[in-house]
């Protein structure tokens, strides 16, 4: 019953994350920043907006990739298999890059195709993580691993080619050439208006929830190790995004493919021999 | 898989009589004879010598072997679900191909024989994936051979009669291995039947069976013989769709899981890796063309050594692996064949760079497309099951192995590539411009009902494996047909549209595609590493 409590409240949780994200960032830049509250002030703006659209199919594509960002949120939040999860969530990656790709503008076939690349990047590195999680729990029941004893020690590697992939996953300096502002204004996101925006928007607080459930698991069932790991993270995070300029995509490809993967492809083997 | 228990009642289990056996021996000597004669008369050296080559192995073998006792033909349960695949995909190739070949501008008389060429050639897959003799084997593999030369060079033009020759010289290495095999296994082991052959096979002496890989290699389109199937692209569209999904290539995979249980650790790590190699090369190849037909046919050289590789692996969990990501690449790639086939003759499309606004015109043409895609990439659909199932089957056996945390590595990098190759055409098809409008599809019947078909049994599939929870299967299904559901609720109707932003510039937006060419260099050291991975293979059958 709480599971879909807390399921139903992801959205807001995410929210959350991202006004405190936007709070944090100020105050490290020794601004006042926004209150905590502001992107439910946005919400509350945009669905008051007039929505412009450009056809149907673009608009769909959009509200698909937050229902199945919300499903994968609520999947993993249920404790199904990791593996299935981090699948399924490729499909919703696929319908925010569908939606991109169909209209014809140039910033969202710019940020269309980063979106893709990047995907070249992190998703190796999950399924590695997966299979990681499959070696030492035997199961990759997220439900069961929560429960196990943590082995972020065996698979410490594996959890830095995590967070070298968080920056991607979350649009953040220095790996946000995704949807980079000043430079393409945006990518996917720049065609969408009012209240449509506001689902792409709520879908990117549920990647957040996403990546951050995802990190919690390195936690095992022990509930002060996962505090520990998600207040550093989310300061770290904040404090690399503040300290870095943006890379282009092919840097980022190449640092996130050869660094992220030798680091998930030593700890692997290094499991096996185990 | 459950789907075999409709045929667990057809058991065949035939032994040829003697005159009958002689009667093949006839018919092969002169089918080497009539593929000599096919080099001679187009002055192609390799074809004739490979074809001597093949007629001299061939009377040695004749004259080493005593009369065998066994059966020759035996269906088991892998064949059992072959037929499936080469009868429902190729059934629906050849309607699709009734009303395709009409559109051809010959003969009366031509276009008939390019159907019963179909029909025989799955006939003859049905036939072959029975064998249980290998002699018989390399007779029907000569008669795929065959049916491929005569269907690649059906339009007799420069262009066809080449590559129909590439394809035959390429195809006949293959039948050179097998009849290496076949002495070998004569000599060493004293049989020529499969089944015998399995049980006493010794460890230390894989010769047989390496060389029976090497055909499978050759069918395959594995590196370094891959030019063969990118050159069959030329015959008509019914062609490549039946080359690539129903008959043809799938011997490979087939004889590859035919003979994995016999193989020794070193040759099936062996086997996967090179599969693995492939599979992430074929796919960078792919990278960088435009043409709709030679990205699928990379594609499918590909998914093909992905299926050896996890065939070659033997648990039984990557074996299961290897069979569905078998079916159902079969299903995806007839449809999406079948598609480019529509592309081809009905809107003039061949490459991908010239399509546009096809939301527009194609609405229906497009779903299938990307039906076809997603079946090969995402949930719930055959192809993601089986990448699922081997990358548990690959966490357990790396355990024993550790060398094959590298198929691992391959498989994932090498599908997020083929994700990567889709996507990228789907860029050119999705995008719509801004105040336009979908037209209804006219498409001629048997189009429609072959698509149809394929697309159901691709749905259905999902159900018949019981792989994943029903709920794990209906989430992404749900998810999917949300797409047509939601466009009909939803019209709009009341929304203000508007143009797309352009920062204020006026110029018009080409769609444009990433491109990404493998370095020449790289290219050739990839193929001269297939040779040295082939000679290995030979090294590890007599280790």
């Amino acid at each position: 019953m709480v599971e879909f409590v807390l399921i139903f409240l992801a959205p807001v949780f995410g929210g959350l994350l991202h006004g405190l994200q936007r709070v944090l960032s100020a105050r490290m830049q020794n601004r006042q920043g926004p209150p905590l509250l502001q992107p439910f002030y946005d919400m509350y703006k945009l669905i008051d907006k007039r929505a412009f659209i450009i056809h149907p199919m673009h608009i769909v594509w959009a509200l698909l990739h937050f229902i199945s960002l919300w499903v994968v949120v609520g999947l993993l939040i249920l404790g199904q298999n990791l593996l299935y999860v981090i699948f399924i969530h490729l499909l919703a990656s696929i319908f925010l890059i569908l939606a991109g790709f169909s209209v014809r503008s140039v910033y969202s076939h710019l940020g269309a195709n980063r979106e893709l690349l990047a995907m070249l990047a992190y998703e190796p590195i999950y399924i590695l993580m997966a299979t990681g999680f499959y070696i030492l729990n035997g199961t990759y029941d997220v439900g069961l691993i929560r429960q196990e004893d943590t082995q972020i020690l065996s698979m410490f590697f594996l959890f830095l080619a995590f967070l070298i992939t968080m920056p991607l996953k979350l649009k953040r300096s220095p790996f946000d050439a995704c949807e980079a502002h000043q430079e393409i204004v945006g990518g996917v996101e720049i065609e969408y208006s009012g209240i449509y925006f506001e689902f792409l928007y709520m879908a990117k607080w549920l990647e957040y929830v996403f990546v951050y459930l995802l990190l919690l698991l390195f936690g095992g069932n022990s509930i002060v190790l996962g505090s520990i790991l998600f207040v550093g993270v989310f300061l770290l995070i904040n404090l690399v995004d503040n300290s870095t300029a943006r890379v282009n995509m092919a840097q980022t490809l190449k640092i996130i493919m050869w660094l992220g993967l030798s680091l998930s492809l030593i700890n692997i083997l290094g499991l096996s021999y185990v | 898989m459950q789907i075999v228990n409709i045929l667990a009642d057809l058991n065949i289990s035939y032994t040829f009589s003697h005159s009958t056996h002689l009667v093949i021996c006839l018919l092969d000597l002169v089918l080497l004879f009539y593929f000599a004669w096919q080099g001679f008369k187009h002055k192609q050296n390799r074809v004739t010598f490979l074809a001597f080559t093949q007629i001299v192995l061939y009377g040695a073998f004749l004259y080493l072997s005593p009369r065998f006792q066994g059966v020759d033909l035996l269906s088991d349960e892998l064949s059992k679900i072959m037929y499936f695949v080469i009868n429902i995909v190729g059934g629906s190739i050849v309607l699709y191909a009734l009303t395709y070949i009409n559109s051809e501008p010959f003969e009366k008389a031509k276009k008939f024989s390019f159907i019963a060429i179909l029909i025989f050639f799955l006939g003859v897959m049905n036939l072959i994936v029975t064998a249980n003799n290998i002699e018989l084997f390399f007779f029907l593999f000569e008669l795929t051979t065959l049916c491929s030369y005569l269907l690649i060079r059906y339009r007799e033009d420069d262009v066809a009669i080449e590559n129909a020759l590439r394809a035959l010289w390429m195809n006949q290495v293959g039948g050179v291995a097998i009849l290496l095999a076949l002495i070998t296994s004569v000599v060493y082991y004293n049989t020529i039947y499969f089944d015998q052959l399995l049980e006493v096979l010794d460890p230390h002496f894989l010769l047989p069976v390496v060389f029976l890989v090497i055909a499978a290699y050759v069918k395959g389109a594995s590196f370094p013989f891959h030019n063969w199937l990118l050159g069959a692209m030329v015959a008509p569209t019914p062609v490549s769709a039946i080359l690539h999904s129903a008959t043809m290539v799938k011997i490979a995979p087939f004889i590859v899981l035919k003979l994995s249980p016999s193989f020794s650790p070193l040759l099936s790590t062996t086997i996967a890796m090179f599969g693995a190699f492939v599979f992430v090369g074929a796919s960078l190849m792919a990278l960088n063309r435009d043409f709709f037909k030679e990205i699928l046919g990379l594609s499918t050289i590909a998914l093909l050594s992905l299926m050896i590789s996890l065939a070659a692996l033997g648990s039984e969990q990557a074996r299961e692996a290897a069979l569905i990501l078998l079916v159902f690449h079969a299903i995806s790639k007839a449809l999406l064949f079948l598609q480019a086939g529509i592309l081809e003759k009905i809107y003039h499309l061949k490459n991908i760079s010239e399509i546009d606004t096809l939301t527009n015109r194609a609405p229906r043409t497009l779903f299938f497309i990307l039906i076809g895609f997603a079946s090969l990439t995402l949930p719930p659909f055959g192809a993601f099951v089986s990448k699922f199932l081997a990358i548990e089957a690959l966490t357990k056996s790396m355990l024993k192995t550790p060398v094959e945390v590298f198929v691992l590595l391959s498989l994932i990098i090498g599908s997020v590539l083929l994700v990567i190759l889709y996507f990228k055409i789907i860029t050119k098809l999705l995008s719509t411009r801004a105040f336009t409008q979908a037209s209804k599809e006219k498409l001629p019947l048997l189009y429609k009902i072959s698509s149809n078909i394929l697309f159901t049994a691709l749905v259905l599939g999902v159900f018949l494996l019981n792989f994943l929870s029903t709920l794990e299967v209906l989430i992404p299904l749900v998810l999917i047909f949300l797409i047509p559901v939601l466009l009909k609720r939803m019209d709009f109707k009341d929304a203000p549209r508007v143009k797309e932003y352009n920062c204020g510039e006026k110029g018009v937006f080409e769609v444009g595609m990433f491109n990404y060419t493998l370095n020449k260099k790289y290219l050739k050291s990839m193929i001269y590493l297939s040779v040295v991975f082939m000679a290995w293979h030979l090294v590890v059958g007599v280790l």
